[in-house]
């Protein structure tokens, strides 16, 4: 009952949501380049599909991609930590200012270095400087996480540095590195929409391009539109995660059975 | 087996020793006393797993044994099936895989989980994860059991289950088993020796020989509950 719920819930309220949408801006004649109601989002989006589509696919392509460089940089990272304090205490730090420093306000020396032609690798930079810090964090997390008595089991039968990383080490990280990459998808795809705004258009027409364009030209709806499909991109790409790592700890885990 | 010479072992205080002791081959030895008098620390030190600051520890012919391990806690790996639990030991000392499996299959069958090999720790009682610990600390077939208070969160009945069986495994194998515990009833119902430690830095305050004439039903005998007053009385006088 509850499982049915907890989906029926939501979708009524977004449908009550929509219909008292629709209503408000047909009852006070809102102009469609203020708010357009969702039947003209709707419609919009059905007209603009082929444009919409095309740059939703850009969009996702270099989230995916930016989202796998991260993922895997942050994990061989974390690794390397892992196996030396000193290479922790030199990197960590760096890996911080990366952190904490806006992808807005490194945005301009980034596409002045990779070429105004080239925007798309730099938004594929941002979008990874983004994405990398969260998987970083809770991979190193879940490594220092292994509890004492289980390094004393391994110590007890001589296991050595290489057998403790492989069979006990990234197992026993892997809840945290999923935790980290559920953040790291989200952040790379808001990565790669700021970058697409700051970048401009150059070749790539992605989403956020498409969002500039409508506002230059005051269709909103068109906006609307493609700010859905980012939307629905998000949730993607979040259920996307949330079910590898279903898969991956499947029946060993508690957290697979949320 | 194994003798300590006068172990003493620090951090930034003293926490253990010094400690003389011979611990016999093939014998059943209990170590019991309070929180914090160091009965881990003589567990890890007999393990190797720490060093001690003092003192010699000395091995039948110099030579340290094959030993297992089982925790307080059953401390499994999560991801990991019973029978790859149980393997553990022998994919780090790389063994022959066949025969390892072989291996880990006698012994959980022999510690009764026959059927639950593909079962994962968190689809297991707390009693059968700590039967898993068994077998796992067994499975390398060593001459040295290791125990640090492995029943202490079980329930009654599993407990004297797992009592009963942990004695099966000593009289048909021919180890050596240091087992340390909380419980002086348990410590007389198991073992052949107990030593008592007194509040850290730990040192044994005293050393009885269990006199156990029978074994079934010796838990309902005279010198059971004799043996039981006198370590209490021992410890209530150390003011544990």
């Amino acid at each position: 009952m509850y499982r049915y719920l907890s989906f029926i819930a939501p979708l009524l309220t977004f449908l009550v949501l929509l219909i008292f949408w629709e209503f408000l801006v047909n009852y006070n004649k809102v102009p469609l380049y203020i708010l357009p109601a969702p039947s003209d989002i709707f419609l919009s989006l059905i007209i603009n599909y082929k444009d919409l589509f095309s740059s939703a696919f850009i969009t996702l392509r270099i989230t995916l991609f930016a989202f796998s460089i991260a993922s895997s940089l942050a994990i061989l990272l974390a690794i390397l930590f892992s196996q030396s304090k000193l290479i922790e205490l030199s990197l960590y730090p760096i890996a911080v200012i990366f952190q904490v420093t806006p992808v807005v306000a490194i945005a301009p020396l980034i596409l002045i270095w990779v070429g105004f032609d080239n925007a798309e690798y730099a938004i594929l930079i941002l979008a990874t400087i983004v994405a990398f810090f969260p998987v970083l964090a809770n991979t190193n997390l879940g490594i220092k996480s292994v509890n004492e008595n289980l390094h004393e089991l391994f110590s007890l039968y001589g296991a050595g540095r290489y057998q403790r990383l492989v069979k006990l080490q990234i197992p026993f990280a892997l809840p945290f590195i999923l935790t980290g990459m559920k953040t790291s998808i989200g952040l790379s795809l808001i990565g790669t929409v700021v970058a697409e705004f700051v970048a401009g258009s150059g070749t790539s027409t992605g989403l956020a391009w498409r969002i500039i364009e409508a506002g230059n030209r005051l269709d909103i709806a068109k906006l609307f539109a493609a700010l859905i499909l980012l939307v629905i991109l998000g949730i993607f790409l979040f259920l996307l995660i949330s079910y590898i790592e279903k898969i991956v700890l499947k029946r060993w885990h508690d957290s697979s059975n949320i | 087996m194994l003798t300590f010479k006068d172990i003493v072992k620090s951090y930034e205080e003293d926490v253990l020793g010094p400690i003389s002791i011979d611990i016999k081959n093939k014998s059943f030895v209990s170590i019991i006393g309070p929180s914090g008098s160091g009965k881990s620390t003589f567990l890890r030190l007999a393990s190797g797993l720490i060093k001690q600051s003092s003192g010699l520890i000395g091995y039948t012919d110099n030579l340290k044994p094959k030993m297992g391990f089982v925790f307080q806690d059953s401390n499994l790996l999560p991801w990991r099936t019973v029978l790859d639990n149980v393997l553990l030991p022998l994919e780090l000392t790389k063994e022959d895989k066949s025969k390892s499996i072989e291996k880990s299959l006698k012994w959980i069958s022999r510690v009764g989980l026959g059927g639950k090999e593909d079962s994962f720790p968190n689809e297991l009682s707390g009693g059968q994860k700590m039967r898993v610990s068994i077998a796992r600390a067994m499975v390398q077939e060593g001459s040295l059991l290791l125990l640090d208070e492995p029943f202490s969160a079980l329930d009654e009945v599993t407990r004297r289950r797992l009592e009963d069986d942990l004695l099966e495994i000593w009289k048909t194998n021919n180890i050596t088993i240091l087992f340390v515990t909380h419980s002086v009833t348990q410590a007389v119902y198991l073992s052949e020796r107990v030593l008592v430690m007194s509040s850290g830095p730990g040192i044994i305050i005293e050393d009885l020989l269990i006199n156990k004439k029978i074994d079934v039903g010796f838990e309902g005998t005279h010198e059971f509950l004799s043996q039981v007053k006198h370590l209490t009385d021992i410890l209530r006088n150390e003011g544990i």
